[in-house]
């Protein structure tokens, strides 16, 4: 008990007292005015899919990948969407390491519907074979460092990194039209994913004054105040999501400014986020001019992967290269996928930081797809633990 | 930790050292008590330093490593701003940003009997004194200083606490007084209390000048001393 009271950082009865008088005045400890964001400063990290934001001191690292799987049955031509979240305990002292907690689910959870009520993402355009083969899109976001209001800056940062994602082109081959062959970065230009509108999360404090509003708090203000409210919003003003996890009740009147307000935030941050990922785009296309012309590869050296309809063949490789089987249930063909010469399908596209997304849907914690049985996890993925 | 040369410390003063540097080679010096401080050891013949730092050395003989922390290692003697997280009957529970959860005894106050023992709410902000710190073991504290009295030391009210590095508490001081306390000082009316584990609390006639000096005391860390005395004065003009 008393390890856990000395890992926990401390509230004083002083600063509780300080920052609800200042509040009184409009001051913030930091010097903002009630209503002003901190410093936002979004980078991008090497790989297509990965963004780290810095929102005053609050850090959070985003990445998204891809995988092919089945679609779940109720939806055969809709891609999927996922959202994991690693608190990691160098961000707070009372982060534990392991199973995600309750206030990391809850961020989990707010991205998440942000994304998906709103139909965000174009799900169907991640459609290759309806009811057999779609894309898998998974979003992890880190904590890096709490200074308070992470779930604004995860929500930028996951909004960032979908920007600048890039997924294999696919085109439909073959005899019966049931080939799929999923190109590598060399051969074809790796596609972005569609985005209708950027879901903005803004989040609210209220304190034990009704009149009190604050936007974007810190850590300290997260432990002094009495109640919260994330507005997630488009640039639009169309409201995509309201979370208000109980504690202090707010009037209606409140909750109708907090979310004018927030329609505001929403448009800056959006523009933000484009302008970052504009300048993003345009350095890495100044660089591929570069690359092409000195004809050095980078990254994937891959091959075309084709999947044909065969009959059962053992998996065993040939020589140097690698042979992926998908099996589903329901279907007499087995498919197989083949990588030719000495290449890997590389059909993830990651950080290089990240930990090793090893792939399948069963090892992903969180949610369980159906269909795990059906496709063989470990052939699908490729040896990610390889340099490439 | 060979390739260096042996001899005097007088290159390294003052000077950012890393473990494994030697110090100093004691062979070349006979008949001198040399004392060590922090980050510092003897290896037979010769004192090698343990701690990323900078090396310091006050006359006659002390040579110590200085570094910057964010949390903090309890000295005895040293004086601390501690929070109250719990009280027991015979102790109070006092963090003070250490590994482990300090005891301050319900009688280490000047006059203490078991008559009148101070009710400290959880969360209410001391300034102590540390009277035994030993690895391993809970440090022990006291509201009084060696001979008794109470001094500054006791609970502070309102106010507003913010903690920092170990180096910048210790930069808050020091003497001469650092310069952005010098500054803000000459326009400014405010009390502060600094604690050597890294917590400063800061106390002024209003709410705007609390967050200035506080805001001014943060941003100092990293700067000179001139940058220092430019940026308290940016920020009071941009005040007034």
């Amino acid at each position: 008990m008393e390890q856990r009271l000395a890992n926990c950082v401390q509230l004083t009865v002083n600063e509780k007292q300080f920052i609800e008088n200042a509040l009184l005045s409009e001051l913030r400890v930091d010097g903002r005015g009630p209503l002003e964001y901190r410093k936002l400063s979004i980078k991008f990290g090497k790989d297509d899919g990965s963004a780290e934001v810095q929102l005053g001191e609050t850090r959070v690292m985003s990445f998204v990948s891809a995988q092919l799987v089945q679609p779940y049955k109720d939806r055969p031509n809709e891609g999927t969407l996922s959202i994991f979240t690693e608190f990691s305990p160098m961000a707070d002292p009372s982060f534990e390491p392991g199973r995600p907690g309750e206030s990391a689910v809850e961020l989990g959870r707010i991205i998440d519907r942000g994304l998906r009520e709103s139909r965000a993402i174009d799900t169907e355009s991640l459609c290759i074979l309806s009811a057999k083969l779609v894309w898998a899109i998974r979003i992890d976001i880190h904590i890096l460092d709490n200074a308070g209001n992470l779930v604004d800056a995860a929500n930028i940062a996951a909004l960032a990194s979908l920007l600048t994602f890039r997924r294999p082109e696919c085109s439909l081959g073959g005899e019966d039209g049931q080939q799929v062959v999923v190109h590598p970065p060399e051969v074809r230009e790796p596609l972005p994913l569609i985005l209708h509108h950027l879901p903005v999360a803004v989040t609210f404090g209220f304190f034990s004054n009704e009149n009190l509003v604050v936007l974007d708090p810190t850590y300290h203000e997260e432990a002094v105040m009495t109640g919260r409210m994330t507005a997630t919003l488009n640039a639009n003003g169309d409201v995509c999501a309201i979370q208000k996890p109980g504690e202090q009740g707010i009037f209606q009147h409140i909750i109708m400014h907090c979310l004018k307000l927030a329609h505001v935030k929403a448009g800056d941050i959006t523009a933000k986020i484009k302008d970052a990922v504009e300048k993003h785009n345009n350095e890495r296309a100044l660089q591929k001019i570069k690359r092409r012309s000195s004809s050095v590869s980078v990254d994937v050296c891959g091959t075309t992967a084709r999947l044909r309809g065969k009959q059962n063949q053992s998996g065993g490789g040939k020589d140097n290269s690698h042979l992926d089987q998908l099996k589903p249930k329901d279907e007499a063909n087995f498919m197989e996928c083949d990588a030719t010469s000495s290449g890997q399908v590389q059909i993830n596209k990651k950080d290089e930081g990240s930990k090793n997304f090893t792939g399948g849907p069963s090892s992903w914690y969180g949610k369980k797809d159906p269909y795990s049985e059906c496709v063989n996890s470990d052939l699908l993925k490729a040896p990610m633990d390889s340099e490439c | 930790m060979e390739s260096k040369s042996s001899g005097s410390a007088t290159n390294l003063v003052d000077q950012l050292v890393y473990p494994g540097d030697v110090v100093l080679d004691l062979s070349s010096m006979t008949n001198q008590t040399i004392k060590l401080g922090g980050g510092l050891r003897q290896d037979c013949d010769v004192i090698s330093v343990m701690k990323a730092g900078r090396l310091r050395f006050s006359k006659p003989n002390k040579y110590w490593v200085e570094s910057s922390q964010k949390r903090y290692v309890p000295h005895a003697e040293d004086s601390v701003l501690g929070i109250v997280v719990d009280s027991r009957s015979d102790n109070f529970l006092v963090d003070i940003k250490g590994p482990a959860i300090a005891f301050l005894p319900v009688l280490a106050f000047e006059g203490g009997t078991r008559r009148n023992i101070p009710k400290f709410e959880v969360g209410a902000l001391l300034y102590v004194r540390v009277v035994k710190a030993n690895p391993g073991m809970n440090p022990e504290l006291s509201c009084t200083d060696a001979s008794g009295k109470a001094g500054e030391y006791g609970v502070l009210k309102e106010g507003y606490m913010f903690e920092c590095s170990t180096g910048l508490s210790r930069m808050l001081l020091s003497s001469p007084t650092c310069p952005v306390l010098d500054t803000l000082g000459k326009k400014l009316s405010f009390e502060i209390a600094v604690g050597l584990n890294g917590r400063v609390w800061v106390i002024a006639s209003s709410p705007p000048t609390t967050i200035i000096v506080a805001n001014a005391l943060i941003n100092s860390e990293p700067l000179s001393g001139v940058q220092q005395k430019i940026m308290a004065e940016k920020l009071l003009q941009r005040v007034q």
